[in-house]
């Protein structure tokens, strides 16, 4: 791979003409990790270009075949694997369902029913994932699969830029949690890529949308008009609400909401109406059930695509051992198959329309974007609750978010662009709420979610117990109002506090998250009533964690009991 | 998720940044180094900066310009009688300015934090109820009435405002479903149950 000599600031003194793709060295790339398609696309010089694989797919298939002795992905492969091959359990694909979860969490044993090897011992650890190779259950990881399968599309976006690739931007559901952001970041570190921003996919959208917006005031000669856009997304694996709000260029994110739900819960509502013992069916794995079980995924997956247009359609698949699924499935049935995710999808819009404090009369555009887009209840719901007609139209469904990834990638390398086209900013906010634990088990949150990044907040507590000399700070993301229903960060410990009755002693925790994201706490004792500290303050990079959330948690209060707990400071003593 | 928190505020101790300081680092992350150790000044808006992220000489010299801005009003360039697009479009211009993103990368630091602080004035003012609150603050001769302090009084007022919307859209959803009883803008799920509903009557 040759590498190009040139730099970006002598390019820049090019006529926009003259410039090449391989006039930006360090330009990063987009790439978009679908839990079942990915694509990679790039700011080409005057617009975003999605690259294509050898095959002159745009979109390809997320998933890593262990079958031989070097384990492949999809995107060099000349021939594609089947899908019915895909299904055969030499495959690993939903890895970003399995990213950065322990083996007690919902989402993993929902992926047991997959044909790969997915075992949990439920003590929450990282579950086991293993690819039948030559009849043997062969361990991985999800951060491995993902890390081969980037390296594939590195490889393929190398090729075709003719230069070497270091960075890019990639796309994550809102929902993800820090931890799980470093499994990412890992993965990519994995696969020689540095990752220069992790997007959640709605604001990306957002961005696209904002410059479509700026270039058309461009040409309508239009002033800095705000307009508010609904982004809704749903793939295969997450649904993500956003609210934006762009005017001249800068977006400003006013509410995201995401949770893990997505087409492949519905194509297991699906199959589960369809067979009332699916969840047991293959708990056994022999290869006889793997295969008709592919067989029925296959079909139901179809199925779900063509209800779409047609109004019923005949499932027909035999399962083997006298086990035969022959059904006529239509429209009406699948829907209340899958009320209570449509229902989900309605409650997640209202919150964040009451999030971003706005009224459905204060949305100009409506996006919808993902897979599931195409369900036509999916249409029509998001439709109703923001009382519109139509969709807005200009955004592809299935590539809008690589898109927004590749223009950040040109606008994060520092590229500029004469005609105001890369002109843009967003102001993200944070998905989840940050804060630590306090009052015995309670969530004290210190940075709320949507809150604008960069953000720094802090907030002071006091000691639990008489006397107490030391406290314990734990960190923690979600939105429970207890502990132990959010993300566990990291934790450390605050000593030498002036022994004092409880309730006395002040102690200072601030979070910082800088414009990279990065979070920071900051703890330390100050004196009462000032805001001198008594001793140097610990400032800690979050997540500190590994795995085993489960266990540190349960571990420090095996150790420690409430014995560093820290409390609120209630409200009358602050006047 | 509120309940019962109170950072503190009382009226000595209003402070944008925890002044305490000198600090120990751990745990991995970008560089800075820090000896910050600075005593918050009343009456001002000087930082004690207290991260990595922002370093003492920035914190020395940004110190004379912020606590020239006294109110958000100053801080925002508008008089305080403007009105709430002045205070966006204000916003806007100044996070075009400030936000890390697009500042020059020697002082991305520094302005990180004039980006929060105007971040502050404009979540604060483009508030009609916490614009109000503020007012009354900045009447009193209160200039600095910041982040500490809002957070608990009007974050429950605003919550609690919330509810109430919250409550209203889902009134709203319900009045929709019931009064499109055709059946045909029924979704399927509740007309699957209404039928269920009406069958076992029978």
């Amino acid at each position: 791979m040759a590498e190009q000599f040139y730099t970006v600031a002598s390019d820049s003194e090019n006529t926009g003409d003259d410039k090449v793709q391989s006039a930006f060295p360090d330009l990063a790339i987009g790439i978009d990790i679908g839990t079942s398609k990915c694509s990679v696309a790039i700011w080409n010089g005057t617009q975003v270009e999605l690259l294509r694989n050898p095959r002159n797919q745009k979109l390809m298939r997320s998933y890593v075949m262990f079958k031989d002795d070097s384990p492949s992905g999809g995107v060099s492969e000349e021939l594609a694997h089947g899908e019915q091959e895909i299904f055969s359990g030499s495959a690993v694909f939903n890895m970003k369902r399995l990213v950065g979860r322990v083996d007690t969490d919902p989402v993993v044993h929902a992926s047991k029913t997959l044909p790969f090897l997915v075992q949990t011992l439920d003590i929450g650890v990282r579950p086991f994932i293993a690819a039948l190779v030559n009849n043997v259950w062969r361990s991985t990881t999800p951060e491995e699969v993902l890390a081969i399968f980037l390296v594939e599309l590195k490889a393929m976006a190398e090729v075709q830029l003719k230069r070497r690739i270091r960075t890019a931007i990639l796309t994550i559901p809102v929902s993800f949690s820090r931890f799980q952001k470093t499994r990412i970041e890992r993965a990519c570190a994995m696969a020689g890529l540095h990752v220069l921003r992790l997007m959640p996919e709605p604001t990306s959208v957002a961005l696209l949308y904002a410059q479509q917006q700026q270039l058309s005031l461009h040409e309508n000669m239009g002033s800095g008009i705000e307009k508010v856009a609904l982004i809704f997304n749903m793939g295969a694996g997450y649904c993500d609400v956003a609210i934006t709000a762009t005017a001249g260029g800068v977006s400003q994110i006013k509410a995201l909401l995401g949770c893990t739900m997505g087409g492949e819960d519905i194509l297991q509502n699906v199959l589960c109406h369809l067979l009332p013992n699916f969840d047991t069916f293959c708990a056994d794995h022999s290869m006889d059930k793997i295969k008709s079980m592919g067989l029925l995924r296959i079909a139901t997956q179809d199925a779900i695509h063509k209800l779409s247009s047609q109004p019923s359609v005949i499932i027909n698949v035999d399962l083997g051992d006298g086990n035969k699924v022959c059904k006529t499935l239509n429209r009406s049935e699948f829907e209340e198959v899958n009320s209570k995710l449509f229902e989900k999808c309605e409650k997640l819009i209202m919150q964040c329309l009451v999030d971003a404090k706005f009224t459905a009369e204060d949305i100009n555009d409506v996006i919808l974007v993902g897979g599931c887009s195409n369900i036509l209840k999916i249409r029509s719901l998001v439709l109703g609750l923001c009382k519109r007609e139509n969709l807005y139209e200009g955004i592809d469904l299935l590539e809008a978010a690589v898109c927004g990834a590749a223009l950040e990638g040109a606008v994060a390398s520092g590229i500029s662009d004469p005609s105001g086209s890369l002109d843009l900013l967003t102001i993200q906010a944070t998905p989840l709420s940050l804060g630590i634990r306090a009052d015995g088990d309670g969530f004290a949150a210190i940075i709320n979610r949507n809150t604008a990044i960069p953000a720094r907040k802090d907030m002071l507590f006091t000691t639990a117990h008489d006397n107490q000399m030391e406290a314990l700070i734990v960190v923690y993301e979600g939105e429970g109002k207890k502990v132990e229903e959010n993300h566990l960060l990291g934790y450390f410990k605050i000593t030498g506090i002036p022994p004092a009755p409880k309730g006395t002693a002040e102690i200072s925790v601030c979070m910082d998250i800088d414009a990279s994201d990065v979070l920071r706490v900051l703890a330390g004792v100050v004196l009462p009533g000032t805001q001198n500290a008594v001793s140097p303050f610990i400032e800690v990079r979050m997540p500190t964690l590994g795995d085993g959330h489960g266990w540190c948690a349960q571990a420090l209060a095996k150790m420690y009991g409430s014995s560093l707990d820290l409390a609120t400071i209630p409200k009358k003593l602050q006047q | 998720m509120s309940f019962g928190v109170v950072p503190r505020s009382g009226n000595q101790t209003l402070h944008l940044w925890p002044n305490h300081v000198p600090a120990t680092k751990i745990g991995g992350g970008g560089g800075g180094s820090w000896r910050v150790a600075q005593r918050r000044r009343e009456g001002s808006w000087s930082a004690g900066l207290s991260s990595s992220s922002f370093r003492t000489r920035a914190a020395v010299e940004e110190r004379g310009f912020v606590a020239a801005k006294g109110s958000f009003y100053e801080l925002l360039g508008i008089s305080e009688g403007g009105s709430y697009d002045e205070i966006k479009k204000a916003y806007k211009q100044l996070a075009r300015k400030y936000h890390p993103d697009v500042s020059p990368p020697d002082r991305t630091e520094e302005y990180t934090r004039r980006f929060i602080e105007v971040q502050e004035a404009y979540e604060t003012l483009s508030d009609p109820g916490r614009r109000a609150l503020y007012d009354r603050d900045l009447a009193r001769g209160l200039h600095l009435a910041f982040s500490t302090r809002k957070r608990f009084d009007e974050e429950l007022e605003e919550r609690s405002g919330w509810r109430n919307h919250w409550q209203d859209q889902i009134a709203e959803l319900k009045r929709r479903s019931m009064n499109k009883d055709a059946g045909e803008n029924l979704s399927w799920g509740a007309r699957m149950r209404r039928q269920r509903a009406e069958s076992s009557v029978e």
